[in-house]
């Protein structure tokens, strides 16, 4: 799929102090990705920045063929965001909220009813519609600012921490309601909580001090690697696994007993992903086979790869 | 255009569901009845002079009330953010809450009509210099509120926005006695700068395209600066 967001060498300053140092990625035509960082890293500052709320000190953001900062108004067309700490209009009442933000969004009449009515029953906020927003709890808040971001069928939703302050069944809710978008509308989505983006997002980038540490932290972080439970003798299964071509490493779990099936890691060399020739070779040797299985990368130990490596640089 | 309308129909709906609103309506009506009477009893003329110059002191006391809250509120609130991140620009946002404060200005002004009406029906006054000294009040007014914005676009706390615009106010309003200390040609150019000395000949009958010309220009330079204040971020 082609990208929709570009964003190449972007710094910003806050008088000398640099808040996002040399920031560059790209995202694809309905990717969910994920920003994730601990607190100051520079998330809000590049949401703000994708939103074109901030101009960058230096460096461009393209979204489709417009740039950000040029074509400002046009962008912000396409952009449906949800900023940090829901700031709403304290004395509007939901339904009159959702109405303003759609009439500025040159939304009116039907399609307008249609809409907030729509975004009401998605996000649930039915029995609070005729509420003020100053008496909402501030999950019923961050349902209304999602809300708003969710009128108008815009190609990019940007979501800053989207699930604060929402409880359990709230946060299933959103994550599976921004899982949906997936494929459809491209969604970004900042957070320091890491479970919460590993659920949601396709990808995920790692922040730390305003620096990107990684546009992939699952491909980055650690190698995905072969769990297989094989029957035979310990070293001569290894030492087959081992040949394969392609094969990095290859580790077992201790054997209780030369006939009891053995567990196994296999890594494949970067680049390489030969499971099918790994099967082949194990029956062709007359091993049973009992199970083989790709695992996931484990996204916090991805995390704590990153950084640490950033911070051993 | 549409989302102009909603941006002014939403700051009018704040201005006026404001209890501040009626409180500086109330207060420049009881004190402006009370001018007109005194004056009118005192001096028997048909004039509404003093009146005018009582609203000239008003404008300068009242109107950073009325604008102390349009960007500072939305800045202290973060609101700003929501808002221009939508598809609207610096100048639409500008622009509807300088007419909504101006709708404001231009209520309290309708409401003082009353005193010229009471004077046409029991006087018989020079009509010439109550109409010249509405449009003086109208042009100051517009000067005025575009100064309360752009200094309510400067900060996020309301009460320094109100004692910013009050103090270029009282500046404004008294820099012609400055000018008297300078040589030429800075003498000239201070005292031109006094929101009284463009004021004096709309209150007492006269109309200068030049005094017109003065309140236009601060009203515009407040509406410039007030949208590169927005836009500076």
């Amino acid at each position: 799929m082609s990208d929709i967001v570009v964003v190449e060498h972007l710094v910003k300053r806050y008088g000398p102090r640099p808040a996002v140092r040399d920031v560059s990625f790209s995202i694809a035509q309905g990717e969910v990705v994920g920003l994730l960082g601990p607190n100051g890293s520079g998330k809000s500052t590049i949401m703000r920045m994708l939103t074109g709320y901030l101009p960058p000190s230096e460096g461009m953001i393209r979204v489709g063929d417009l740039d950000v900062h040029t074509d400002s108004l046009a962008v912000r067309q396409r952009i449906g965001y949800v900023p940090e700490d829901t700031p709403l209009y304290e004395g509007m009442r939901v339904h009159e909220f959702l109405r303003f933000m759609g009439h500025i969004r040159g939304m009116s009449g039907r399609r307008l009813a249609t809409a907030v009515t729509a975004a009401c029953e998605q996000l649930q906020l039915q029995r609070v519609f005729k509420m003020p927003i100053g008496k909402l709890s501030r999950g019923y808040r961050q349902r209304v600012a999602i809300a708003q971001a969710l009128l108008d069928a815009h190609d990019i939703l940007i979501l800053d921490e989207p699930t604060n302050g929402l409880d359990a069944y709230q946060v299933i809710g959103i994550r599976e309601l921004l899982r949906s978008f997936a494929g459809q509308r491209t969604v970004i989505l900042a957070s320091h909580i890491l479970s919460e983006i590993e659920k949601i997002a396709d990808r995920v980038m790692i922040l730390a001090n305003g620096r990107l540490l990684t546009t992939d932290a699952r491909a980055d972080g650690s190698a995905p690697r072969i769990r297989l439970r094989i029957v035979g003798p310990s070293d001569a299964v290894l030492a087959d696994l081992r040949a394969v071509k392609g094969v990095a490493a290859a580790t077992a779990e201790p054997q209780h007993g030369r006939d009891q099936p053995g567990t196994y890691f296999v890594e494949f060399v970067p680049g390489v992903r030969a499971i099918g020739e790994l099967a082949r070779v194990i029956v062709a040797r007359g091993y049973p086979l009992l199970e083989l299985m790709e695992e996931k990368p484990d996204l916090e130990q991805a995390f704590l790869n990153v950084t640490s490596r950033a911070a051993a640089a | 255009m549409r989302a102009f309308l909603a941006l002014l129909l939403k700051e009018e709906k704040a201005i006026f569901t404001s209890p501040i609103a009626y409180v500086v309506i109330a207060a420049f009506l009881v004190t402006m009845g009370y001018t007109f009477t005194l004056t009118l009893f005192v001096t028997h003329t048909p004039t509404l002079v003093h009146l005018f110059f009582q609203i000239y002191v008003l404008f300068l006391l009242t109107v950073p009330i009325i604008t102390m809250r349009l960007v500072a509120e939305e800045r202290h609130l973060r609101t700003l953010e929501l808002l221009l991140t939508t598809p609207v620009s610096e100048v639409t946002v500008i622009l509807a809450k300088y007419l909504a404060s101006l709708s404001l200005v231009g209520t309290m002004l309708l409401f003082s009509g009353i005193y010229a009406v009471t004077l046409g029906i029991l006087g018989q006054p020079d009509w010439g210099p109550i109409y010249s000294g509405y449009i003086g009040l109208a042009l100051l007014g517009s000067a005025l509120v575009a100064i309360g914005l752009f200094t309510s676009s400067l900060v996020s706390n309301q009460i320094v926005a109100a004692l910013l615009s009050l103090s270029l106010f009282l500046l404004l309003w008294i820099i012609d006695q400055l000018g008297n200390f300078l040589p030429d040609p800075f003498n000239a150019l201070v005292v031109n700068m006094s929101l009284l000395v463009h004021f004096r000949p709309f209150a007492t009958g006269s109309l200068f395209i030049s005094d017109a010309g003065f309140f236009i220009s601060v009203a515009l330079l407040g509406l410039f600066l007030s949208v590169r204040a927005l836009a500076h971020r």
